[in-house]
């Protein structure tokens, strides 16, 4: 029973084990698809940001040239050369304005406000194209500079804001989409801690209710006991009445039997019976009562002088059987038997009555074989001490061997 | 409580923080590696009011760059307007209810120079940044001023409008005078004297060719200043109209009087150009008189598919109301922002009107299935 409630209470462990055990499990493909998810993000992010950057850079270089052109910084010798870089710049810009196209899964808004930027440029270099064939060899200056400051430059401009904006909108969005990741991965994480502490608490309750169990159990096996061991005093006690003569507190006629049994084909001992002469008389006289605290004195009395040398049976009534222990010779015997009637014979205080009576007795020293049962012994131990009451009593009678 | 039952309580809250623990540990991995580049823009920055001039089609393209902006950085915007382009009080109002209304910042085209400026000085002693938009305020306290500068957008009319002049006449040997009929908008003065000074200086051959008989250069020159200055006192102005038919009605009187000694007819605004169309057309010459105009109203639009409006000045309004919540959130962020940009003009005509670019500008959020937009527009 120990070992099965262990086993109840191990298992509520054991169970918080696998719970942590599976959490732990889960937390790590979370952590893990968090992580990787963030870096096609940052990696998106980055190629977009590269690709705007180098547009944007390369615009405000093509600026820079035709500004350098308009305010006859570059001289007229070498505007072909610029002119020529100039058409270098607008290749990267279509190369990067590529690079940034391919990324897949751009936002609405960040597709928008790059079409915007690149509608934008795409007018500036239009308008930068008409410029210089028109004008810039036809050497008109103030309608060169006039188309500079009017419409290429704030185009430039415009187209330049469009791009850091864009790049901006790729950020705020970059930013939600790990915000959105966040928000869903402690959402995630915050679900299964409740679970995991519902869990734990689960384990708790059921370890404390196994505890509980474990100990009413102890308990009922303490009451158990308790219950078993009266049982037996109880069974005891009714085995001791079964040979123990209730009113004077002596072996009865059946615990002769059972001591003596084994002793009749191979032992030899003295056994003696007195019984009190006109007992009867005491009973009508006095009551049943009387007559039986009179017998409870008188034991009383036999246990107290004889308990040494001979165990004392209350074989019915009135009458007692003493067996001598093995030590007692047959004169010594007859001795005790003299003495058993003296005491016996004496008066007895009962109820404030002083009461007498005589007895008699019939003395046996029993040979191996005497007798075939104890039936048969106290037979002629009863013979005996009857011839003696016939004889008028208050005498000690022997059985003769035969 | 016995030994016994303590380290049973032990046991479980050993067991709660250690799983407490493990998912706190996780989360905390996953938090680093969540951070990405994140940018300037990631935390919600709060409201901003745009305060607009008045109810035109014009300020509809600037409002819808300003919620764009608003929308793509996270901010709220509030939008007012003035009942019309001398209503500053309005304006002033609308300041205080933002300072009221705790905004971060006013994105503003005032009504008036110097008029909003006690209200100004409110908004910025209350934290407020402000961004001038359109129309210049005389206030120190201007972060930045986003514009389309009407003398250039006049200067972009005058030289467009030479350009088409000779692809009839290249040398401009048949060059007869300007007529001009200008709104009663703010903005019409500038643009006026943008498109005269440009038209004068580039067609200076024309009005005052050079005499090659005299060689003193500074005779010459003086010579040509004196003809160039008589032309632009010879410029006909019609009276500042603030409606369509009122610039009908003037382009009418200034056509009766002068059909035959006009090359160009010039309209500041949107009413004004209309106005001017619609005399040419009733007068049946759209092949005799070059128009040019301002804005991009349909009507507009359709006078240049019809080929009685020659050309007409585009501002980028929708740019504008962008960049101004841009530059708003930029200053609110303690960014350092531009003290001015211009956000240009470019001149439509019937060559380029189906272009991308220029389809983007009419149309910023795409162009419409039917046309809406009759109620003509002002920049």
């Amino acid at each position: 029973m120990a070992k099965n409630n262990k086993s109840k209470g191990s298992g509520a462990y054991i169970f918080a084990g696998i719970l942590i055990a599976i959490i732990y499990i889960i937390n790590t493909f979370l952590v893990e698809s968090i992580y990787w998810g963030n870096q096609e993000v940052s990696q998106k992010t980055g190629q977009a940001n590269s690709a705007l950057n180098k547009i944007n850079s390369e615009l405000t270089a093509i600026n820079m040239d035709s500004i350098s052109i308009a305010a006859g910084i570059i001289p007229p010798e070498d505007i072909g050369i610029t002119m020529g870089d100039t058409n270098k710049r607008y290749g990267n810009i279509i190369a990067a304005e590529h690079q940034f196209e391919a990324i897949e899964d751009l936002s609405p808004t960040v597709v928008k406000r790059y079409n915007y930027a690149k509608a934008l440029i795409t007018a500036f270099k239009d308008k930068l194209d008409s410029l210089g064939t028109k004008n810039v060899q036809a050497g008109n200056e103030e309608m060169m500079a006039d188309i500079l400051k009017q419409e290429i430059y704030p185009l430039q401009t415009a187209a330049s804001e469009m791009l850091i904006s864009t790049i901006d909108v790729v950020n705020v969005e970059t930013a939600k989409m790990n915000a959105a990741n966040t928000k869903r991965a402690f959402a995630l994480m915050t679900v299964m801690m409740i679970v995991a502490i519902l869990g734990e608490i689960a384990v708790w309750l059921f370890a404390r209710r196994a505890k509980k169990i474990r100990a009413e159990l102890e308990e009922r096996e303490k009451n158990l006991a308790e219950v078993d061991a009266k049982l037996k005093a109880t069974r005891q006690k009714a085995s001791d009445l079964a040979v123990i003569n209730v009113l004077t507190g002596m072996k009865n006629r059946y615990a002769l039997d059972s001591d003596v049994s084994d002793r009749l084909e191979t032992g030899r001992f003295n056994i003696a019976v007195f019984d009190m002469d006109n007992f009867r008389s005491i009973n009508d006289t006095y009551g049943y009562d009387f007559g039986d605290e009179y017998l409870a004195a008188v034991a009383e009395k036999l246990k107290e002088e004889f308990g040494d040398v001979a165990e004392i049976y209350n074989i019915t009534g009135n009458e007692f059987c003493f067996l001598f222990n093995s030590s007692v010779t047959e004169s010594q015997a007859m001795g005790i038997a003299q003495n058993i009637q003296r005491v016996m014979s004496s008066p007895y205080e009962v109820l404030n009555l002083a009461v007498q009576l005589p007895c008699s007795g019939a003395v046996y020293h029993y040979l191996p074989g005497d007798c075939l049962n104890v039936n048969s012994l106290l037979v002629k131990l009863d013979t005996a001490l009857r011839t003696v009451k016939m004889n008028g009593g208050n005498m000690i009678n022997t059985v003769m061997n035969m | 409580m016995n030994k016994k039952n303590r380290r049973g309580v032990f046991r479980a809250i050993a067991a709660c923080t250690l799983s407490a623990a493990m998912l706190l540990s996780g989360g905390c991995g996953s938090k680093g590696a969540q951070r990405g580049p994140g940018g300037p823009n990631a935390q919600q920055g709060g409201t901003i009011f745009v305060i607009t001039k008045q109810s035109l089609s014009f300020w509809d393209d600037v409002k819808k760059g300003a919620a764009d902006a608003g929308e793509e950085f996270g901010y709220d915007i509030v939008f007012r307007e003035g009942t019309n382009d001398n209503d500053y009080s309005s304006q002033e109002a609308a300041i205080y209810d933002a300072v009221k209304k705790k905004a971060k910042a006013i994105v503003i085209a005032p009504n008036g120079k110097t008029e909003l400026n006690k209200a100004f000085e409110e908004a910025e002693k209350n934290g407020i940044k402000i961004i001038n938009i359109n129309s210049r305020a005389d206030y120190e306290g201007v972060a930045s001023f986003i514009r389309c500068s009407d003398y250039e957008s006049g200067s972009v009319a005058a030289r467009n409008a030479i350009t088409l002049l000779q692809v009839k006449d290249p040398e401009l040997a048949t060059l007869k005078n300007i007529a001009i009929i200008p709104s009663t908008a703010a903005t019409s003065e500038e643009r006026v004297a943008g498109f005269i000074d440009s038209f004068t200086s580039q067609a200076a051959d024309a009005i005052a060719p050079i005499d090659m008989t005299e060689t003193n250069e500074k005779k010459v020159q003086d010579a040509r200043s004196a003809k160039i200055d008589a032309y632009k006192k010879g410029v006909i102005q019609g009276a500042a109209c603030s409606s369509e038919s009122a610039a009908k009605d003037a382009a009418m009187k200034v056509l009766q009087s002068n059909r035959d000694s006009i090359s160009v007819m010039f309209g500041t605004n949107t009413n004004t150009t209309l106005g001017i169309c619609e005399a040419i057309e009733e007068l049946e010459l759209e092949n005799d008189i070059t128009v040019v105009g301002f804005n991009s109203d349909e009507k507009e639009l359709a006078y240049i598919k019809t080929h009685v409006l020659d050309g007409t000045v585009i501002q980028n309004p929708y740019m504008m109301g962008y960049v101004g919540v841009r530059y708003a959130k930029r200053a609110i962020n303690g960014d350092s922002v531009p003290s001015r940009m211009d956000t240009g003009a470019v001149f439509v005509d019937a060559e380029n009107i189906n272009d991308d670019f220029i389809q983007l500008m009419i149309y910023p959020d795409g162009k419409p299935d039917a046309a809406e937009n009759t109620d003509g527009g002002e920049g």
